[in-house]
């Protein structure tokens, strides 16, 4: 189980939820952040801070942005080679400064 | 040889009484070292007990209840079996009862460092200098290492005004005491500190809350000033602490606040730590263990959120079963005569102490 950022995070990333999360588990792309869904705990912490109210439980998630939240992680983003995979902490990698195909076409 | 102090849990309902060793206490031996006093590691104290095995319980955090009282004492949970609904604290509080007719030696605030053999038998160490030997240790460790988030700008008063947790409510007696955050453990100690302290003060980056409505409430009509959009920005003092700068982030203004004790309750990261030096096999970060929670060390098991195997769940009902099942399975290497079936509770367990 996992929180999964959706669409009112788009071109905001406020950034609060970083602060927030016990883990390192929500990531930075070019205009979102996402949220590693094996690295999550679970806890909500994000989900109170957000000032757009745009983190939600996967099971009361936006199904599209539950998707595109696991294949930020899981595939190749366009434009490389590799997907991100799971590092372990976003503070390790920083931002990863793309987007997956659905974000960055919208 | 110095006497283990002794430290009382404040912010739990239930007092628990923490021994304290240090540098130069003596080994502790036990038959079953449990690392992480989560609900999984609580629940294990309790079987080890009922078997009839002596049992120390290790945590580097200085309250008892994991990731349930670091994150969210305050919230019912709702799937733990026969509990329609129990609130996180309760939950802590009613395993540490369970546990305690068998007198689990605690070791709070003590973060388990290395793992060494002698004579084929697990020996553990804490920061802190607690050394434990174990017949079998179950790392019930959770998400790792809790490490509360530190408050940069005061971090050069660190020991001397700036603490994280509250030891003793006593030792705040008639003291300016300011707290930065606005969850559970930040109110809590409001609200306990309210009584005793000459003032209390929360700082708090937002103007809404984590914590429990009802707390803040209580809070609030027990005097203590609530300063929100707001952050420590510095912090003064000659020897000790002795002012606080607070700067209102929406229009940078700033005032002085007299305080001799600064307590960040920002919450907390967690990382395995020093558990990723042990030399257990792991997988994604997580312990892989067979049905018998065997880790790939000899005599090393391990429970709870902390294990990965085909088809995992990480839930505290999970844990539990995991952790009995370690015990169990403990106890038959610990004793070879020792049956893997512990009996039924309802038979008549083990001698209380």
């Amino acid at each position: 189980m996992a929180y999964v950022i959706g669409a009112a995070c788009v071109d905001v990333m406020d950034r609060s939820c970083m602060e927030e999360c016990p883990v390192d588990c929500i990531y930075e792309g070019a205009r979102k952040l996402y949220i590693h869904p094996v690295e999550c705990i679970d806890c909500g912490a994000c989900a109170e801070v957000c000032p757009e109210q745009a983190i939600s439980a996967d099971r009361a998630a936006d199904p599209d942005h539950r998707l595109d939240n696991r294949r930020f992680f899981e595939e190749p983003l366009p434009g490389r080679e590799e997907p991100v995979g799971s590092p372990g902490g976003s503070a390790k990698i920083g931002p990863v400064g793309a987007d997956t195909a659905m974000i960055k076409a919208g | 040889m110095r006497r283990a102090a002794v430290l009382t849990v404040t912010v739990m309902s239930t007092l628990a009484e923490i021994s304290m060793p240090t540098d130069d206490s003596p080994p502790i031996e036990v038959d079953i070292l449990i690392v992480g006093a989560g609900p999984a590691g609580l629940y294990g104290a309790y079987y080890a007990g009922f078997r009839g095995l002596r049992v120390a319980v290790m945590d580097v955090l200085p309250q008892p209840g994991g990731q349930i009282t670091a994150m969210y004492p305050e919230k019912p949970i709702y799937d733990i079996a026969g509990l329609p609904s129990v609130r996180g604290r309760d939950l802590v509080d009613n395993l540490l009862a369970q546990a305690a007719p068998y007198g689990p030696e605690y070791l709070l605030g003590h973060q388990a460092v290395d793992l060494s053999y002698d004579d084929d038998r697990p020996v553990v160490r804490s920061v802190q200098g607690a050394t434990v030997r174990a017949g079998a240790v179950i790392v019930t460790g959770g998400i790792g290492t809790f490490t509360p988030r530190p408050l940069p700008a005061a971090r050069s008063f660190d020991g001397r005004g700036l603490v994280y947790f509250v030891r003793r409510l006593a030792d705040h007696t008639d003291q300016d005491v300011v707290i930065v955050g606005g969850g559970d453990s930040a109110f809590d100690w409001a609200d306990s500190l309210a009584p005793l302290a000459r003032s209390v003060t929360i700082v708090h980056r937002r103007d809404r809350f984590r914590a429990h409505a009802a707390t803040v409430e209580r809070v609030r009509e027990a005097g203590v000033e609530i300063l929100v959009n707001s952050a420590v920005t510095a912090a003064a003092g000659s020897d000790g602490l002795e002012t606080v700068q607070v700067t209102h982030l929406p229009d940078g203004t700033t005032r002085e606040l007299k305080a001799q004790t600064l307590i960040a309750a920002l919450g907390f990261t967690a990382d395995l730590g020093p558990l990723l030096g042990w030399g257990l096999e792991l997988r994604s970060r997580r312990i892989t263990v067979g049905t018998d929670m065997a880790t790939n060390l000899p005599r090393v098991y391990a429970a709870g959120d902390i294990t990965d195997y085909p088809g995992k769940v990480r839930l505290i009902a999970v844990g539990f079963g995991e952790v009995a099942t370690a015990v169990n399975n403990a106890a038959t290497v610990i004793d070879p005569e020792a049956e893997l079936f512990p009996g039924h509770s309802t038979d008549g367990p083990a001698e209380r102490k």
